[in-house]
């Protein structure tokens, strides 16, 4: 899986690229982890190139959410594919994450 | 009817589940499966594998985990079998998903994807060894 990273002055992006599953979580974890510790409160997620996600992709992202709710910070999801965004849908994750249709509006969200 | 079937031994490594994926997309090729029904299949074969990599073998021993899994008409039949700890799903723990994130549990969620995305799962303990049952029926999905 790919990962790339960008700091912007009112949000830091990440965009995946392939599969998040079993063996590539614990890579992103650590970045998104390592972006927290830096005192990033805003993120945004753009899944547009992610084929797939498991449990273990979806523990992270959990992790994250509970991490940066304690510091009234946000995290925002983009332009998801459908087979991907079923599975948030399915663990429930919907209820508590925004997930947004594209790169600009969660942008626009996380900047406002 | 022609059946297509793929038969899978991996170690319990999660080193080996590129090689899942991979057989798991020649498999639904070779069967004719959609690309959100081979995407639902790789999930829950990841779920099922990675349960048994991690909680498995508290000893930490190399084991072999058989697969094998077959088309049969409008419906997928999955074979599971391992020598770990005896576990049933059916009988595990499901996360409460309505709760608020601040009490939402990490963990539990794969035996959750795999109880949605199969429509029969049996267990059976058979001497030292789980078997799993697994059917998907292709129409559902």
């Amino acid at each position: 899986m790919e990962i790339i990273e960008q700091k912007h002055d009112k949000y830091y992006f990440f965009k995946l690229n392939g599969r998040l599953d079993s063996n590539t979580s614990l890579g992103f974890e650590k970045k998104l982890f390592e972006a927290i510790k830096d005192g990033s409160t805003r993120m945004v997620i753009d899944f547009e190139d992610l084929d797939y996600i498991s449990s273990a992709g979806l523990r992270v992202i959990l992790k994250a959410t509970k991490d940066l709710k304690r510091s009234e910070g946000t995290l925002i999801l983009c332009s998801m594919q459908d087979y991907v965004k079923e599975v948030f849908e399915i663990s429930g994750f919907d209820t508590f994450l925004p997930i947004v249709a594209s790169r600009t509006e969660a942008i626009s969200r996380v900047s406002g | 009817m022609a059946e297509t079937f793929i038969s899978l031994i991996l170690s319990n490594k999660l080193s080996e589940l590129d090689a899942l994926t991979r057989g798991l997309e020649q498999f639904g090729a070779a069967a004719g499966l959609s690309t959100k029904c081979i995407f639902e299949l790789s999930l829950a074969m990841e779920e099922l594998f990675s349960n048994i990599v991690a909680h498995g073998y508290p000893e930490n021993t190399d084991h072999w985990i058989r697969i094998h899994i077959s088309r049969k008409q409008e419906m997928l039949i999955i074979r599971l079998e391992d020598e770990g700890v005896p576990f049933d799903p059916n009988l595990a723990d499901i996360p409460d998903i309505s709760c608020s994130v601040e009490n939402r549990k990490i963990g539990g969620l794969g035996v959750h994807l795999i109880k949605h995305l199969m429509n029969d799962i049996v267990y059976k303990r058979c001497g030292n060894r789980n078997i799993l049952i697994l059917k998907k029926f292709l129409a559902a999905s």
